[in-house]
């Protein structure tokens, strides 16, 4: 051991590209929330506040859904794990729940239960698609996403079903201790979802899969088992949003699934800038579907087109994403063997 | 000494793969808390036997026992749960886990209220600071960890169940610097102390002699020698029975004119993977670069072609200083590099032979924008006849061709071109012996044309029949640049693995 030619050893502490790529976005995001709130002079306000909450509520939970089929494929943009699909099936269940409750007077213990089905149902056939045929995640849910929203319009007519069941009045209307009934039931799920993936070994074993596929299964994880679930409980979490999606628009409304897909992504891959570990996380997921409420409602406040919006959204996750794939390019040129 | 004291036992065992004898009675015994060196040149049956041990394959013929429990039929469950552990040489671990999640992951430790996190962390400590000799704080993340440090925590998640009898260790130390080598030494030693026996294979004979208390030598599917005493100057006699004395004559006469240099090197390096090299080819000259496989010569030779910037450096082409920014300058300046593996590199195997010759060398039959077809098809056709390509239709389709045809092709498409220097990327790797020489006599023609050559190649032999000079590279670093006539095959081979420089240079 004594002539060996030594290679100088590598220490990564320095705060790396990779860390500044991450954070990038969640920097625009505070600027542009910093301009709002000097601009608009209301924007600072409870009822403003109070308002941005409950505006998330759709967004968060099907960004739930996303979070965990992301922490199970990975967190690559193109090859890793996307569900495309969740706004559509929460659309789906929205437009089955409004035409069961107003166009069939069924009673909400019919079409509830009918519609969660429904979304299971995609999520299974996403599951399939992907484990199974070995589907990229991302062209098998954009392709059913297609498909549901098509059948979304053959159950609708394109048209759209006021509702006005208690139930989804009291989601819209209604408080518990003083806070949106909505917002605290979106928290239940949360704190669901949350123990589920971040404590109990069933989560750090869906992570470990979207980690390193490889590691996984030498450790003797069944990662088809856990990537085909995800997928079934991102179903699920769109089924889930389906009522509050009705409270929010009071019925069903044809096209809401686009605006909650740009809000979805862009909250879900922007959240994981408030990791330390800069992967997707429930709590990143939760944060940023808040951020971007809170955005949307900051640009309607201060009289922004609704079409400039959708611009301002899109180049937004243009950067979120592009921000999420630089940081992953410099993280690999560091940790490459 | 007990009458037995083996525990790990596989006695005259063979397995024939088709075409291939890959064991024929080999002999492989370990005793409980030895470290147990497995060597031997590729393809001499080291990673069979660990395969059969591991229950990946079953064997043809011959016994196996652990711990004096004869295993008629191996399963890799029966093998974990007799107390076998492998660390593979690929680590296996997510980047943004923390030591403590990777330690236990797949057997996490849960209590009611969901996992036990501390509970982990803490073991997880421990057994890397009392076992394996080392302190890395549970919390760390992995992309945080040096190499050396996640190569620890991958051998604590294989034993942290503390049921490890046999762990058998793949390269352990081939993507470490020099530096952090003793850190997984020190683990190994730990280990010892624990009376568990461990199985050692590796290619560096530097650190199989540092390491290991005996070492079984394989060649040709066999064994051919156990060292019971391995001492550092047992290298020379590893050597020599690793390498045997038949060695087939299957490589042409070299009588190169060596004219001006084509290509000098200066200084070169990436700053991870090569690092101050010096090399310089001349017009007609064979140059070899020896190495194992992560000695850095992949690197090497991306970057003089163009695929990889140096961070450090100077490259001077035909005596004018030049840097390639991308492959295509590379080209367009003149230089070819012939991929290692040309299935995705170096062939589009749906294209046919004819196109895929002509595929780097389009502006010479094209007119303006449009290819001549019928010009490309004659030029095509000469080639194919000129290297011998069988079946001789360029219009075959370049995937069913066996692989030295293939690499063939890929050749002939660069000697159109008229190159002046060529970097050959193990060019003979999975070809037969008679395709080889085919190769062999093609690189030939390159010479003769007056071009620089460099062959990249894991195969010693290959390099000193061929190549007028020889570079050879250790972790990154050129550690000899000798004429090949003053090589052997025992110097060689001690060079790339490490053995002793200093004595082999002598």
């Amino acid at each position: 051991m004594t002539s060996r030619t030594a290679r100088e050893p590598r220490r990564f502490g320095v705060p790396s590209l990779s860390a500044m790529a991450g954070y990038l976005p969640l920097v625009i995001f505070v600027c542009l929330l910093g301009y709002l709130s000097v601009v608009s002079s209301n924007f600072l306000t409870f009822p403003t506040f109070d308002l941005i909450l409950r505006q998330a509520v759709p967004t968060t939970i099907v960004c739930l859904g996303l979070s965990i089929v992301v922490m199970a494929g990975g967190d690559d943009v193109v090859s890793g794990g996307i569900d495309l699909s969740i706004p559509a099936v929460a659309v789906l269940a929205a437009a089955i729940i409004a035409d069961q409750l107003t166009n069939h007077a069924a009673s909400l213990a019919v079409a509830l239960p009918l519609a969660l089905m429904a979304a299971l149902l995609v999520g299974a056939v996403n599951a399939m698609l992907v484990v199974r045929i070995g589907m990229t995640p991302l062209l098998a849910t954009l392709s059913t996403s297609v498909a549901v929203v098509g059948i979304v319009k053959v159950v609708t007519s394109s048209r759209r079903i006021n509702v006005d069941h208690p139930a989804v009045v009291w989601l819209r209307d209604g408080t518990i201790g003083g806070v949106s009934s909505g917002v605290v039931l979106t928290l239940v799920f949360f704190g669901v979802f949350f123990f589920i993936a971040h404590r109990t070994r069933w989560g750090l074993n869906l992570q470990a899969v979207g980690g390193s596929r490889d590691a996984a299964e030498v450790s003797g994880i069944p990662v088809s088992r856990f990537v085909a679930l995800s997928f079934i409980i991102a179903g699920f979490a769109g089924g889930l949003a389906a009522m509050f999606i009705l409270a929010r628009g009071s019925g069903s409304t044809p096209g809401t699934e686009e605006n909650l897909l740009l809000e979805m992504v862009l909250a879900t891959f922007l959240g994981s800038a408030f990791s330390p570990r800069r992967v997707v996380t429930l709590w990143g997921a939760i944060l940023g579907a808040v951020l971007v409420s809170a955005l949307s409602i900051g640009f309607k406040s201060i009289g922004v087109n609704v079409f400039w919006t959708g611009c301002i959204k899109g180049a937004l996750i243009l950067i979120v994403v592009a921000s999420a794939s630089l940081s992953a390019k410099f993280d690999r040129r560091k940790t490459a063997i | 000494m007990s009458a037995d004291p083996d525990i790990l036992m596989l006695k005259g065992i063979s397995k024939a793969f088709p075409g291939v004898q890959a064991l024929e009675g080999a002999t492989l015994c370990v005793a409980a808390g030895e470290v147990h060196g497995l060597v031997g040149e590729n393809g001499a049956g080291k990673s069979t036997i660990i395969k059969i041990i591991a229950g990946v394959y079953d064997r043809d013929a011959g016994t196996m026992s652990i711990d004096g429990r004869h295993f008629d039929h191996v399963s890799p469950q029966g093998v974990h749960d007799a107390g076998v552990r492998f660390i593979h040489q690929e680590l296996h671990l997510v980047p943004h886990f923390t030591v403590a999640e990777s330690v236990f992951m797949g057997q996490e430790v849960t209590g009611k209220f969901g996992l036990k996190r501390k509970t982990m962390r803490l073991r997880a400590e421990a057994f890397l600071r009392d076992v394996l000799n080392t302190r890395i704080s549970g919390d760390t993340l992995i992309r945080d960890l040096g190499i050396a440090e996640r190569k620890l925590v991958q051998i604590a998640r294989a034993l942290i169940d503390d049921e490890a009898k046999i762990v058998v260790f793949d390269e352990p130390t081939a993507p470490l610097a020099s530096s952090e080598i003793e850190q997984v030494f020190q683990a190994i030693r730990g280990l010892q102390e624990r009376g568990i026996a461990m199985i050692y294979v590796s290619h560096y004979l530097g650190e199989i002699t540092d390491i290991c208390d005996r070492v079984t030598v394989f060649r040709n599917g066999r064994d051919v020698a156990v060292l019971d005493e391995v001492t550092e100057d047992s290298s020379d006699s590893i050597i020599r029975h690793m390498v045997g004395r038949d060695i087939e004559a299957l490589y042409p006469e070299i009588h190169h004119k060596v004219g001006e240099p084509v290509l000098e090197v200066a200084g070169l390096g990436d700053g991870r993977k090569f690092f101050g090299v010096d090399l310089t080819v001349g017009k007609g000259e064979l140059v070899g670069i020896a190495g194992l496989i992560g000695s850095g010569r992949e690197e090497l030779t991306d970057t003089i072609y163009g695929l990889n910037q140096p961070t450090t450096g100077t490259m001077t082409m035909d005596g004018v200083p030049n840097r390639f920014a991308s492959p295509a300058d590379a080209v367009g300046k003149g230089i070819v590099l012939v991929p290692r593996d040309r299935r995705h590199d170096g062939l589009v195997l749906d294209f046919t032979v004819a196109d895929n010759i002509n595929l780097a060398s389009l502006e010479q039959v094209a007119v303006s924008i449009l290819e001549d077809r019928s010009a490309a098809a004659k030029r095509a056709e000469k080639l194919a006849e000129q290297i011998d390509i069988r079946p001789r239709d360029p219009d075959a389709i370049a995937r069913f061709l066996s692989g030295g045809n293939q690499q063939k092709v890929v050749l002939a498409r660069w000697l159109a071109t008229g190159a002046k220097l060529f970097i050959l990327d193990e060019p003979t790797v999975g070809v037969d012996i008679g395709a080889k020489v085919e190769i062999y006599q093609l690189i030939e023609k390159l010479t003769a044309q007056g071009a620089g050559v460099i062959v990249s190649s894991s195969d010693p032999a290959e390099l000193l029949g061929i190549c007028d000079r020889i570079v050879v590279m250790l972790r990154g670093r050129v550690v000899a640049n000798e004429a090949a006539r003053s090589l052997t095959l025992d110097s060689l081979t001690a060079l790339t693995t490490h053995s002793n420089p200093a004595e082999v240079l002598a």
